[in-house]
């Protein structure tokens, strides 16, 4: 029951979070920046708002939003809170969920090639590829953590005790895997310097490019979605950044909520003072995160016998 | 095994009769359907029945008192029996719209025989029992294939096309030849039997030996250069069926060597494991570079093999280092693997057949928006793709799953496991992405956005058992990925007669992973439903507006400037280099009054280019030396003969 409440709470409280990192940016800009409920404005303004289909587009336009929102509702299902149990755990279960939000690509990218836009196919081109190298690492990483838990589930990694066993028994080498799962997050959110979210001109968006032609509730859609996968992926890096269970169950949430608070600060900063990478830049950018998370997995064969 | 000659019987009667009957071209055509999908629904059945029941059955005949033929039927053969069946029951139903006015009377009758004798040598190659029957059926099912290919022989590319697959099967056909000679030079038996006697080193020959012979045929990266050009040059239904089943036959070869030899050095299994590395990726990337819708799906079936090889090399490394569950998890999800490839791919290629029947072009530049006009061959072909790119809750995801958890099983353990673990692990999920990017270009070129010429305006769907097979397929994708406990424990029975000691297996986490599957399938499908519904709540009474789609202020768009195929994928066969190279064609644009330009790409098979080269060039040029010895006067034939024979006679 409490696992439920935890994901309602995620969901309601990701949006929110997402609001500091255009604070950051705002401060860094010298500028006041939206209030902090802003992404709520904006989806209630969505949702109250009807919607505007191009001509060339088919029923997979629609589907796209109900998809891409849905794959990050089921992915934060399986995801330990704080530490506390996941709703649902299985083995395996973190092979799911890759394949899930991999799901929820596919149908982002085939509703921006559905609207026969020229721009939306060029960020649905880069939409395909950044992705595969990004789960090349995602599964590096597994394979580092199945090393040291011999498990392939996300509560054995993050729930309970286990992250701070994983400390336990890889401090140094999961420091890496933490910078690894950084390079991740700010590549599979769309974030500077991969994707450039606030950028005027599209040609060079990615995400952004590809929503063009969304409108009203099935852009709120894809806009809760986003917060969700990004809120899943701050989530990790806040449980890996604070592994330790204070015995009290507010307490732990309150610490989880502030740690998670800072890695959206980190990427309102890292936005803020790294100017987005060309193009052709990003693939060795993306590949940082597989070799930390390979090199990470090699030290273990060393010390872990 | 009765039951399964009777069906093989009716499957060959469906083929004779249509070519008795050419006389009355629709008649031909439906007894030929009629028959050949009966006699698979039998064999299907029967393949079924005796899989679940694990019954056996061994049939020997005797020929001219020189040679037995031996068949023999077990948990392998069965399940391979049961895709090519399926295969082919769905794909004779899909002929008869598909061969409606294709061609001549005759041409379509010799299509249904040719068919139906495919269809019978490829269920012969999986019971066959000694290498006698073996090497016939296999040697048929070459042959009457290779006139499949030849289907249009009118057409150059086609005759070219089925020339490069003779050569390459029977190339092949000549590593078997070598494989089984050596078999049978130690163990002096046309039987299997003692195979698993022979010394260690022998063992690996064989094996590798056949490797290469069934390699070719299942199209293993570098022996695929054959499987992009025949594939395509067939008819769709043909397609499907070579593609489905027919490559499947040298994945079952290799199951069933390396069950006869009883090979338990882990190199084995690394040369299989590298070897579907190798073809998983470049399998994927070369379709990715593809513009040619089958072609596309041909070099997708390469990527396909590198699945099942990747899972059965996993398994192999399980036996050789005694981790049996590591075994069980990477040969049930290679062999489940062979099962959806069969199911999804014969879909692929039915649409595309689809396409290519009411477009006229294969080329996916120039097709676009056909999800509006074909909407059940669209959803169809959006189904297949999602399942081919492994996703849930598709029946491909289900296969991967179980290699992946074999793999990190591999992990888990030391030195060469944990590095097959390791390979297998991160090139199926690059394998994984490159597939979805893969599909998404086809998808998002061919079947969305606005025709780019006028072979793709106004398409119509027609041909009522051309949608039934599809949808029948499509539905089969997610019955198997929502519901995979059944088809999963056909894969194990399968497993089971691979000679692995099934004792040691513990199979309630197999159970206890399917369910899992079913019920993640079943948590996604619940919010899908309720998103949805609060979808159609924020709508209700909403005004809904049509209108152009937003080109970012330019007024004038045409549909020429929508995204094509080669830009779609250029920047991801970038990262390839020179493994993937793309030619580019560009006159530059000059002067004042620039004349008209065009742009050109095509991706060019490296295995192919480099096998010219070093293979095909060099013995051209040494028959080319040989020709004197063709000179066409016949007594002197006679006389080679007769000098071959007496040359012989010191030998024996």
């Amino acid at each position: 029951m409490e696992s439920i409440l935890l994901w309602l709470a995620a969901i309601l409280i990701a949006p929110f979070f997402s609001a500091l990192i255009l604070k950051v940016k705002a401060f860094f800009g010298g500028k006041k920046g939206p209030p902090l409920l802003i992404n709520y404005y904006t989806l209630i303004k969505l949702f109250k708002k009807g919607s505007v289909y191009s001509n060339s587009t088919t029923f997979v336009f629609k589907l796209g939003p109900i998809v891409s929102c849905c794959t990050a509702l089921t992915v934060l299902l399986f995801l330990p809170i704080a530490g506390f149990d996941p709703v649902f755990s299985f083995k395996g279960d973190v092979i799911l969920v890759l394949y899930l939000l991999g799901l929820g690509r596919f149908f982002t990218i085939a509703a921006a090639m559905d609207t026969a836009s020229p721009f939306e196919g060029m960020g649905a081109a880069r939409e395909a590829y950044f992705p595969i190298l990004c789960e090349a690492a995602m599964f590096m990483i597994l394979i580092f953590f199945y090393r040291i838990t011999g498990m392939v589930q996300l509560s054995a990694f993050f729930a309970g005790a286990g992250t701070a066993g994983l400390w336990q028994a890889a401090g140094a080498p999961l420091i890496f895997i933490v910078i690894a799962l950084f390079i991740i997050l700010l590549t599979e959110n769309s974030r500077v310097p991969v994707d450039d979210p606030a950028t005027h001109l599209e040609l060079t968006m990615i995400h952004e490019v590809m929503v063009l032609d969304h409108s009203g509730p099935d852009f709120a859609l894809i806009e809760l979605g986003s917060f969700c996968k990004l809120f899943f992926y701050s989530a990790i890096i806040s449980r890996l950044a604070f592994p330790f269970d204070t015995g009290i169950a507010g307490y732990n949430l309150g610490i989880f909520a502030l740690v998670t608070g800072c890695v959206y600060l980190v990427v309102g900063v890292t936005e803020s003072v790294i100017a987005r990478y060309r193009m052709d830049k990003v693939p060795q950018f993306v590949l940082t995160s597989f070799a930390l998370a390979f090199f990470a997995t090699i030290i273990t064969m060393e010390f872990i016998k | 095994m009765s039951q399964f000659f009777l069906a093989v019987i009716t499957i060959l009667c469906g083929g004779l009769f249509s070519l008795v009957l050419t006389g009355n071209k629709t008649l031909s055509r439906s007894i030929g359907v009629i028959l050949i999908s009966a006699g698979s629904l039998w064999g299907l059945l029967s393949s079924a029945t005796s899989l679940m029941t694990g019954g056996e059955g061994v049939a020997a005949f005797s020929f001219l008192n020189v040679f037995e033929f031996v068949f023999r039927m077990d948990g392998l053969s069965a399940f391979f029996l049961m895709a090519i069946f399926l295969v082919c029951l769905v794909a004779a139903i899909y002929s008869y719209h598909y061969m409606d006015g294709h061609g001549s009377a005759l041409g379509t009758a010799a299509n249904y025989f040719f068919f139906s004798v495919l269809a019978a040598s490829m269920a012969l190659v999986v019971t066959a029992g000694n290498m006698i029957s073996f090497l016939i059926s296999w040697e048929i099912m070459s042959l009457s294939s290779f006139f499949l290919v030849i289907y249009n022989y009118q057409s150059e590319e086609s005759r070219k096309a089925g020339f490069m697959y003779f050569v390459f099967s029977h190339v092949g056909v000549v590593f078997l030849f070598a494989g089984f000679g050596l078999m049978y030079g130690v163990t002096g038996t046309f039987g299997f039997d003692a195979a698993g006697a022979m010394p260690e080193g022998i063992k690996l020959a064989v094996f590798i030996l056949t490797f290469i012979g069934f390699g070719s045929k299942a199209g293993v990266f570098p022996f695929h250069v054959w499987l992009p050009h025949a594939h395509p040059a067939a008819p769709s239904h043909i397609s499907a069926v070579m593609s489905g089943c027919m490559i499947k036959t040298g994945i079952y070869g290799i199951f069933r060597v390396y069950t006869l030899l009883g090979l338990t050095t882990p190199a084995a299994g690394y040369l299989v494991l590298i070897a579907g590395i190798v073809s998983g990726i470049l399998g994927v990337a070369y379709a990715l570079g593809q513009n040619d819708i089958k072609r596309m799906l041909a070099y997708s079936s390469i990527e396909n093999i590198g699945i099942i090889l990747i899972g059965t090399g996993v398994g192999m490394t399980g036996v050789a280092t005694g981790n049996s569950l590591m075994a069980a998890l990477g040969f049930a999800g290679g062999m489940l693997h062979v099962l959806n490839h069969a199911v999804f791919k014969s879909l692929l290629f039915m649409g595309a057949g689809m396409v290519l029947h009411k477009t006229g072009t294969r080329s996916i530049d120039a097709l676009g928006g056909l999800l509006k006009s074909m909407k059940i061959t669209g959803t169809a072909f959006i189904v297949g793709s999602l399942a081919i790119s492994g996703l849930p809750p598709f029946n491909g995801f289900v296969s991967e799953f179980f290699i992946y958890l074999g793999s990190f099983n591999g992990v888990g353990l030391s030195g060469g496991a944990l590095v097959a673990g390791l390979c297998a692990i991160v090139s199926l999920a690059v394998i994984g992405g490159l597939a979805l990017a893969c599909f998404t270009k086809i998808i998002g070129i061919a079947f969305q956005g606005e025709p780019r010429t006028d072979a793709a305006v106004d398409k119509n769907e027609k041909g009522a058992t051309m949608l039934l097979s599809m949808v029948a397929l499509a539905l089969a994708c997610a019955v198997i990925g929502i519901f995979p406990a059944a088809f999963l424990n056909m894969a194990l029975m399968a497993v089971g007669s691979l000679g692995l000691n099934m004792a040691d297996i513990p199979l309630a986490p197999f159970g206890e992973l399917t369910s899992n599957i079913t019920f993640g399938a079943f948590i996604f499908l619940v919010l899908f439903i309720l998103v949805a519904g609060i979808r159609a709540l924020a709508y209700r009474g909403k005004p809904l507006a049509k209108s152009g789609t937003w080109g970012c202020g330019f007024t004038q768009p045409t549909v020429k400037m929508q995204y094509t195929g080669a830009s779609y994928s250029g920047s991801i066969l970038e990262l390839f280099g020179p493994a993937v190279p793309v030619a580019e064609d560009h006159p530059p644009i000059q002067g004042r009054f620039p004349e008209k330009t065009y742009y050109k790409s095509q991706v060019n098979d490296v295995a192919e280019e480099q096998m010219n080269r070093r293979v095909v060039n060099p013995v051209l040029f040494f028959f080319d030396r040989l020709r004197w010895i063709q000179h066409g006067d016949t007594h002197l034939y006679i006389g080679y003969i007769l000098l071959a024979i007496v040359l012989l006679l010191f030998f024996v």
